[in-house]
């Protein structure tokens, strides 16, 4: 088991460092940088503007740049945004609240709602409800999320007024849950929606698979009542290949959240990051990406041992 | 930068700057507001630079224009508004010295930081040393870097020593942010203070009250302004990157002032007829170009420029593309300005003449459409900002107009950290579709951006990407800055504005009119094209009572 | 006499959102080939005096967009242009994936670490954000967007194209056929890849419902197909702005999107099903 678990620390760590480098290729080799916005101001002369390229070392060969980077990481300096010369980790840290809120809510959106109708369909095998719940989820899963997420605010927001058309909460008005919640019902319903499908599905046919195994028929033959089987034996037992799923979704929920944060005016991590695109702030960028790819890593770790505890069969990569 | 004498510099300063009287500080007349309420700003960019020193772009002027103060201020009409100087200097009254090279400027008595420290003359040397001081990336040395030394005979008193006689002094400290002494010399790192960011601390109308990073940030008023109190209790900047959301939200009441690009062209339609809400049209210095490349061999030729003018349907896509807001231009000077040239030809819509222009200039027509000359096609790309809405839309029609007359216009728009980089200082583009506000306040020199000198492609300095190169115009442009009486200089910039509209050094559209909405009962909103955020009278708002 | 494969497209039949889906496939593919025949104007006319035209106004089934232009014909085009980047996305998905997986599952060893590795760093990724991240630093054109989202998209099929190689590799066939000599290349091309072609195809048409939605997103931030040429995402572009005077503007492009893509999710599911029995919903 240890050994297990070093191999894949060391693993992890080539894929942070792989991410890494390819991600500071991209961004550095690419056309434009974050002085380009002040060379259109109106109080800037062109020296300004070499003065302060100079400044940032952008000037300086990438490998010189790279490196003064891994040095900074080691150390847990993330380096300053170009923008606003906070370090990275407070401006990243600023938004992760807002992310989180609205991700998990979607996941609760999405465990709620995809558990109970996978359920219900596995149980209801080929009745109308099964059919329409297979049809809606694949259809769910079909739809580009901001298109949801417009028609949401075309339909709650402005025909029929009942729900705001975006932001965390009403400006200017002190703290409310309600606000609040009124403000988080859309976006989480948008992200929540694809997930639901997704949950749905995998929940029925993990369901039925669990169904269809002796040990159902056995307690079925015992007489334990029908709901008692399905949530004590079954969901149980279904649950674990859930559990994978779980650790696999993160990453789409990142990119979810990322769209449906830029089509709410959420001010999460995905806001920023398509902000920072804009202003090609490589600090921000560069902690953004390692960010998530740490989490996603640590989920996946996380996600490979839960299982490697659970099925003794599963210890070996 | 060409040298002036001295005598000329006086001249300038005793003629132009006259309009800076001795104001009686910031109050203007005005209808008086009810005190309390709060006024949220929307803006489509976040403001984040807090340390009006450091770069920045137009969005955070709006909190450095609530928090800081200047010496002096630009207002609305173009005259200086004394701020933190009691009276603007001036040779009248013995604040600037009769050889340009001292500037006196007397302080105002009993102003505070909002941490409650008195404000003296420290704290402007130590603004010019901060800027000076070559670690501190500042934003811009102009101004600053003229400058010899700067003494505090006593606390209310500062004497500022010139290296050499600089017209545009005035101009220039009329940008200067005072930033606190005692705040930020014990620091460590000045770039990376805490007040940056986080804790600004000024002598403004407003403090710095709290911030949401990447929704929203407060100001709170400051009650012990120099001043006067301001009435509002609260201003809130709401971050909402969307321009449609923006309106959205506007409309809907949740927003109060639409801040900087105001409300774009197409919902003015509908924005006129909102009830609850007052528009302001507000000529903004900024002209809409194409640029050519005159370096690429299409453009060398007058007669082309010539029939891309006439192919071009000017009046459909200030009318229809958008919406009739803006005003039709044929030179660089807004019509607000004292050297604008209202004698221009107007420019024609003629698609045959187009057509016989380039027939003659020899550019004949090939099999697929497109025209050709010695083996060149007259075939180039035309690039903006991505993203643009109105700009992609008046591309469109632009590829429309000139396919009709066998021009192949191509598009390459790319994002703005891209386009104004390299591509564009450099002068790497075909042709640009391009607003450019040539100066900040009133004058109508442009030396910098069409004189032959400055073409950063070949000079590695400047701001002339055009490659623009004609010796009449480069005269022209030198006179214009050596020239120190007013009625003169007009005449000079009046000839320069009918050569480069004969010559079509450039293709003029438009110049920018914003729209910017308030919501109805905010008194005191003064759109004001000499600053570069609509927030700069923000201690003057208030809710009618 | 029932084969292998008349039995495998009884189960497809049986599947009728997939059949369904595939008319809907050869419909919108015959839209997207004969775009230019079939539009009733040409999509990038500008008509500034039909203005956001209705629906069934001035000869525009579908309404005119902000310049006037016909929204019918410009659907048809972009669905050229969506289905195409789809398509070849895809192709490259498949190359690539096929090719490292075959690498990784054949090989072992050092190769397949090593392609693992690399397999999970770009597994680890948020697909938008490195997506973005490239198409944003990228001078877009359908050529480059196909490239980018085809590069970022191959993993599944690695995954799916090594597990099946690992399966197969123990098999007596290809047993027989080492001992016999057999060089690499011969055994990958004559008996693995024919017993993978199953599973390819069925994560090749995900590929293409996937790529598709990944275009739109794209394109929606601003970073993808630039306009003059329209694709189904950047059509909603701006569509924000259109909800308040045109809505079929931005419902039209949203509705072709969905569309296409659950009609190719739909394909996969029966392939799938039709391919591997033991997919088939259990019979209790």
């Amino acid at each position: 088991m240890r050994t297990y678990l070093a191999r894949r620390v060391v693993q992890s760590l080539v894929v942070l460092f792989l991410v890494s480098l390819g991600g500071f290729s991209v961004l550095h080799l690419a056309p434009g940088g974050p002085i380009a916005i002040y060379t259109m101001s109106p109080t800037m002369s062109a020296e300004d503007v070499e003065r302060l390229t100079r400044l940032l070392g952008l000037d300086q060969p990438l490998h010189v740049q790279y490196t003064k980077w891994v040095r900074g990481m080691v150390t847990a300096d993330w380096g300053r945004s170009y923008r606003d010369g906070r370090t990275v980790g407070e401006v990243i840290a600023d938004r992760i609240p807002a992310t989180l809120v609205l991700m998990l809510s979607a996941f609760v959106v999405a465990i709620v709602l995809g558990l109970a109708t996978g359920i219900v369909s596995a149980v209801r095998q080929y009745s109308v409800f099964d059919h329409a719940m297979t049809l809606g989820a694949m259809v769910a899963l079909s739809i580009p999320t901001f298109w949801l997420g417009l028609m949401g605010i075309y339909v709650f927001a402005e025909l029929l007024r009942v729900l705001p058309p975006g932001n965390i909460g009403t400006i200017g008005a002190p703290f409310s849950l309600a606000d609040r919640l009124r403000h988080l019902a859309l976006p989480a319903a948008t992200l929540g929606l694809v997930m639901v499908a997704t949950w749905s599905r995998y929940t029925r046919a993990s369901m039925l698979e669990v169904i269809g195994e002796d040990y159902i028929r056995t307690a079925r033959a015992k007489g334990v009542a029908g709901p008692v089987v399905i949530l004590k034996h079954a969901l149980k037992n279904a649950l674990l290949p859930l559990v994978t799923l779980a650790g696999l979704q993160l990453p789409l929920i990142f990119s979810g959240a990322l769209v449906t944060e830029t089509v709410f005016t959420w001010p999460g991590m995905g806001r920023l990051f398509v902000d920072s695109i804009g202003y090609r702030d490589y600090p921000v960028l560069m902690g953004l990406l390692i960010l998530t790819s740490v989490l996603v890593v640590v989920g996946n770790l996380v996600t490979d041992l839960l299982y490697a505890a659970i099925d003794p069969r599963i210890r070996h990569a | 930068m060409t040298r002036i004498s001295r005598r000329e510099v006086l001249q300038i300063l005793a003629g132009g700057g006259a309009a800076a009287v001795l104001a009686p500080g910031l109050a203007h007349a005005a209808d008086t507001p009810k005190r309390g309420g709060q006024v949220v700003v929307g803006l489509s960019q976040e403001p984040t630079v807090f340390n009006p020193l450091r770069p920045h772009i137009e969005v955070d002027r709006g909190v450095h224009f609530g928090v800081f103060d200047s010496l002096w201020r630009t207002d609305e009409k173009g005259q200086f508004l004394p701020n933190l100087a009691v009276e603007i200097p001036s040779v009248k009254n013995g604040g600037i010295s009769k050889n340009g090279l001292e500037y006196t400027v007397r302080l105002r008595k009993g102003v505070t930081w909002h941490d409650g420290k008195p404000f003296t003359a420290r704290d402007v040397k130590f603004t010019w040393d901060l800027v000076m001081n070559p670690k501190f990336g500042a934003y811009t040395k102009v101004g600053y870097d003229v400058i010899a030394a700067v003494e505090t005979p006593d606390d209310a008193t500062v004497r500022f020593k010139l290296k050499e006689p600089f017209a545009p002094f005035l101009t220039a400290w009329g940008d200067a942010w005072i930033v606190p002494a005692h705040v930020l010399e014990g620091v460590a790192d000045p770039n990376t203070a805490e007040f940056n960011t986080r804790s600004p601390i000024g002598t403004g109308p407003f403090k710095f009250a709290s911030r949401v990073a990447g929704d929203h940030l407060v100001l709170a008023a400051n009650p012990a302004y120099h001043g006067g109190a301001p009435p509002l209790e609260r201003v809130i900047f709401k971050y909402i990157p969307d321009l449609t959301v923006l309106y959205t939200q506007f409309k809907t009441g949740a927003v109060d002032v639409t801040g900087m690009q105001g409300i774009s062209a197409e919902f003015y339609g509908e924005a006129k007829s909102l009830p609850g809400v007052a528009l302001h049209l507000h000529h903004s210095p900024s002209v809409e170009y194409i640029y050519f490349n005159h370096g690429k061999p299409w453009f060398k030729e007058r007669a082309v420029r010539q029939a891309l003018y006439h192919a071009m349907d000017k009046r459909a896509i200030i009318e229809q593309v958008y919406y009739g807001v803006p005003k039709p231009i044929e030179g660089y000077l807004p019509s607000t300005s004292w050297a604008y040239n209202a004698d221009l030809p107007k420019h024609e819509y003629n698609a045959e003449k187009a057509r016989q222009i380039l027939d003659e200039a020899g550019w004949k027509l090939g099999a697929d459409g497109i025209r050709a000359k010695g083996g060149v096609r007259l075939s180039f790309t035309n690039s903006t900002t991505a993203g643009n809405k109105l700009r992609e839309q008046t591309q469109a029609l632009l590829q429309q107009n000139w396919r009709a007359v066998g021009v192949d216009m191509q598009i390459n728009n790319m994002p703005a950290a891209v386009i104004w980089g390299e591509f564009y200082v450099k002068s790497k583009f075909d042709t640009l579709l391009v607003g450019i506000q040539a100066s900040v306040g009133d004058d109508p020199d442009c030396l910098n951006r069409i004189h032959s000198k400055y073409i950063a492609a070949e000079t590695g300095s400047g701001r002339n990407v055009s490659q623009y190169k004609n010796p009449q115009v480069d005269k022209l442009l030198e006179d214009g800055v050596r020239e120190v009486d007013r009625g003169k200089r007009r005449t000079i910039y009046v000839k320069l504005q009918a050569t480069l509209r004969s010559d079509l050094a450039y293709l003029p559209i438009f110049s920018y009119v914003r729209i910017e909405g308030v919501k109805q009962g905010m008194l005191n909103y003064k759109p004001n094209s000499n600053v570069l955020h609509n927030t700069w009278n923000m201690h003057e708002w208030g809710w009618r009572a | 006499m029932s084969t292998p494969a008349t039995l495998a497209l009884e189960r497809f039949v049986r599947h009728r959102p997939a059949v369904v889906s595939v008319a809907l496939i050869v419909l919108l593919g015959l839209g997207a080939i004969f775009a230019g025949r079939l539009s009733p104007r040409d999509p990038v006319y500008i008509d500034l005096t039909h203005k956001f035209a209705r629906p069934l106004t001035g000869g525009h089934v579908l309404g005119a967009d902000e310049l006037g232009r016909d929204v019918l014909s410009r659907l048809l085009h972009a669905g050229r242009v969506s289905l195409a980047v789809g398509l070849a996305a895809m192709a490259v998905t498949v190359v690539v994936g096929a090719a490292v997986g075959s690498v990784a599952g054949y090989w072992g060893g050092l190769a397949d670490t090593v392609l693992l590795r690399l397999t999970d760093a770009m597994l680890s990724f948020p697909p938008i954000f490195m997506l973005l991240a490239l198409a944003a630093f990228v001078r877009p054109s359908l050529a480059s967007m196909t490239v980018i989202i085809g590069v970022t998209s191959w993993m599944d099929v690695t995954r799916l194209v090594r597990s099946q190689i690992l399966t197969l590799r123990e098999r007596d066939f290809v047993q027989g056929a080492r001992a016999l000599g057999a060089r690499p290349a011969r055994i990958l091309a004559r008996h693995l890849f024919p017993n993978t072609v199953g599973i390819v195809a069925v994560a090749a048409t995900l590929a293409v419902a996937r790529a598709i939605l990944l275009e739109s997103y794209i394109s929606y931030l601003g970073y993808g197909i630039q306009p003059p040429l329209a694709s189904w995402g950047n059509m909603l572009n701006n569509a924000q702005s259109y909800f308040a005077t045109a809505p079929w503007v931005a419902i039209c492009p949203g509705l072709m999107i969905t569309v296409a893509v659950a009609s190719f999710n739909f394909l996969g599911d029966g392939l799938r099903d039709a391919l591997d029995p033991r997919h088939v919903r259990a019979r209790t």
